[in-house]
């Protein structure tokens, strides 16, 4: 089995909010957002998951304006996406499994 | 308004800062254990301590990407840096998940587990000395590096200690 899977729940949801460019604190409040406040990732987590992620090649750095001092933007590469896909084809198994409980509820 | 302390816990030291703010006075400044405050609002900031990974490589690219996510540098001193938001935009923990937590004990005990071995090797160097030429001023700072080190390696242990209770955690 591919072993950089499962990915963390902060890992998944950090690929999921680069799929358009996005810096540090857009993707914070993307995901915040999409999980009900639920997942909240505090800024060293997200600096040392991006920093993991680009020397994975999972992300790379999008736009890096040094002129305007433009905050840095990810953006999600093939192998990123990949890795993503796999990762949901191992959660729809699960939840395809979970269905074998119904009826115990 | 200047405090001197020597914290070897930076969860303890953090929540000294918190009940400093809470107090309405703000770190400004970190030296050499000097702690430099300035007058808040009571509870105006949240504070966070960390480590850096590197020695000076990520320090710039760390703090800018701080201050991009609405984090403010206070204070870098060495690779230790000093963090605070604002209380009012909500809560403020550097990390949230228990991976990325235990990272930053290994950091730390990692930085202290260095700063140990050094000081042990100072020890005996002067150990050495004093048992050769018997004068005091050998014996002093033999001592001295002995306590240095028995407190570095104390902060190890609850590195380790830490460590062990999240990965509990994490079953």
């Amino acid at each position: 089995m591919d072993n950089n899977l499962p990915l963390t729940e902060a890992i998944f949801y950090i690929l999921l909010a680069v799929r358009k460019p996005n810096h540090g604190y857009g993707i914070i409040q993307e995901v915040s957002e999409i999980t009900g406040g639920r997942v909240v990732l505090g800024p060293g987590t997200l600096y040392g998951a991006i920093n993991s992620l680009l020397s994975k090649k999972w992300i790379m750095l999008y736009s890096e304006d040094m002129a305007s001092r433009k905050k840095k933007e990810y953006l999600i590469t093939k192998e990123g996406i990949e890795v993503f896909f796999k990762e949901v084809k191992r959660l729809e198994e699960l939840v395809r499994n979970a269905k074998l409980m119904e009826g115990l509820a | 308004m200047k405090k001197f302390r020597l914290y070897y816990d930076k969860d303890r030291e953090q929540d000294w800062l918190q009940k400093m703010s809470s107090e309405g006075w703000a770190l400004k400044k970190f030296f050499l254990g000097v702690y430099t405050f300035v007058p808040c609002k009571p509870g105006e900031y949240i504070y966070q301590i960390d480590l850096l990974e590197n020695w000076d490589g990520d320090k710039e690219d760390f703090a800018s990407f701080m201050e991009d996510s609405g984090v403010e540098v206070v204070s870098q001193w060495y690779r230790w840096v000093y963090l605070r938001k604002k209380a009012e935009d909500g809560p403020f923990e550097m990390y949230t998940d228990i991976d990325s937590k235990i990272n930053q004990y290994n950091r730390i005990k990692n930085f202290f587990r260095a700063a140990f071995i050094l000081e042990m090797g100072g020890f005996l160097i002067e150990m050495n000395a004093a048992l050769r030429t018997k004068s005091l001023l050998f014996w002093i700072f033999a001592i001295l590096a002995g306590v240095f080190a028995i407190l570095f390696l104390r902060i190890v242990w609850r590195c380790q200690w830490k460590i062990e209770q999240l990965q509990r955690e994490k079953g």
